[in-house]
């Protein structure tokens, strides 16, 4: 049983707390007869992230974001095929097949993030160097 | 005075009620309502109960140790009854849809899980897909960002891309879960998670769903975020509307 509480941050049997927030407020039996306490402020949790996504602020804070990506870096690359095998075959065969390559894609995941760290370290310096040369021109 | 009522429990289950503290400070002490077969697991109400960090966590921890000895109809927290007498009577009243409730929850637990992206790559995801995109991005980082507008729009189209990743994303966790699952209910997305599902297996199944998770994990791990919590007391699987979705 303790198996299962892989994202608990303490010790106790009930795990983490705030992640099953929404299950110990808006889920459970409710009886029509009995009165609940006041939650005033706590349904703000809940809010549909839309309308947090579909605002000015976080247009322009994507904008800024996308900008300051470096694509050129081999970040992005592995990305898509994995999301798109796992779900254009079915996913759940798939699944299982990851599953007994478990060990495996760690590790490699693990290479591939040293490859991105990296990248990055030689990025900044390319950038640097472009950046200079427009200037200098 | 009025009754705190934590779940509901068959009236033979184990019940060391003696071991379980309840809501409030100092935490009250936790007893049962008996009626018709059935038992409520309450404690008297404290005065200006609010949903505190540490009245959540008594809530959950008495369900918790509940489930651990049989099946729990968990209720939502703040549930607050005017009498111990109106719990006995409610449990008169509704005795054959509790009872109904607690055989098909037996041996059952709740799993939730929720995946969040990570953001950076989500993003680069996105404009590594679309080329539209990559090329607007480009052009304005090379005009020192663009006008307002231009961000805005840009962003804007960003934000719709990376809603259809988070679509394709949910579909990619929940669809290889609900194998292992005997219903399944999909949650509200908290905190902007792109999943949000909470599944009831059978206790037999848990290695099962955890074995599944990490190799979404292992699939899809640098692009998000995959959280898996329970054993739960079946929160999501006790309104009418969870039996028949």
């Amino acid at each position: 049983m303790t198996v299962m509480q892989q994202s608990s941050g303490g010790g106790k049997s009930s795990g983490n707390l705030y992640e099953v927030l929404d299950l110990i407020l808006d889920k459970g039996l409710v009886i029509d007869v009995f009165a609940r306490v006041s939650l005033v402020g706590i349904e703000l949790l809940t809010v549909d992230v839309r309308i947090v996504v579909a605002s000015v602020d976080t247009y322009l804070r994507f904008a800024e974001a996308c900008n300051r990506l470096d694509l050129t870096s081999s970040g992005g690359v592995g990305l898509p095929d994995l999301v798109g095998g796992t779900m254009e075959s079915g996913s759940h065969g798939k699944a299982k097949g990851a599953l007994s390559g478990a060990a495996e894609a760690i590790s490699e995941s693990f290479q591939r993030g040293r490859d991105d760290e990296q990248d990055k370290e030689k990025q900044p310096v390319r950038r640097r160097r472009t950046a200079k040369k427009e200037g200098d021109e | 005075m009025s009754t705190y009522v934590y779940g509901i429990v068959r009236d033979n289950e184990v019940l060391d009620a003696a071991k379980l503290t309840g809501v409030g400070e100092p935490p009250a002490e936790v007893r049962s309502v008996r009626a018709a077969g059935l038992a409520a697991v309450v404690s008297t109400a404290p005065e200006g109960l609010r949903a505190k960090r540490r009245d959540l966590a008594a809530h959950q921890e008495v369900l918790v140790e509940l489930a651990r000895h049989g099946s729990v109809l968990p209720m939502r927290f703040g549930s607050v009854a005017d009498s111990e007498e109106e719990v006995a009577a409610e449990l008169e009243r509704s005795r054959d849809h509790y009872d109904r409730l607690l055989t098909t929850l037996e041996d059952r637990v709740e799993v939730n899980v929720k995946a969040t992206h990570i953001e950076e790559a989500a993003l680069r995801l996105v404009l590594t897909e679309d080329e539209g995109l990559r090329a607007e991005n480009e052009r304005l980082r090379a005009s020192g960002g663009g006008t307002p507008a231009e961000r805005m729009a840009f962003g804007e189209r960003v934000a719709e891309a990376l809603e259809d990743l988070r679509a394709r994303g949910s579909e990619a966790v929940v669809r290889p879960l609900r194998a292992h699952a005997e219903q399944v209910v999909i949650g509200p997305p908290v905190d902007g998670c792109l999943a949000n599902v909470s599944l009831l297996v059978h206790r037999d199944r848990l290695d099962d769903v955890a074995q599944e998770v990490n190799g979404l994990r292992a699939a899809l791990g640098e692009l998000m975020d995959i959280r898996l919590n329970g054993p739960l007391p079946p929160y999501s699987f006790v309104t009418e509307a969870a039996q028949t979705g």
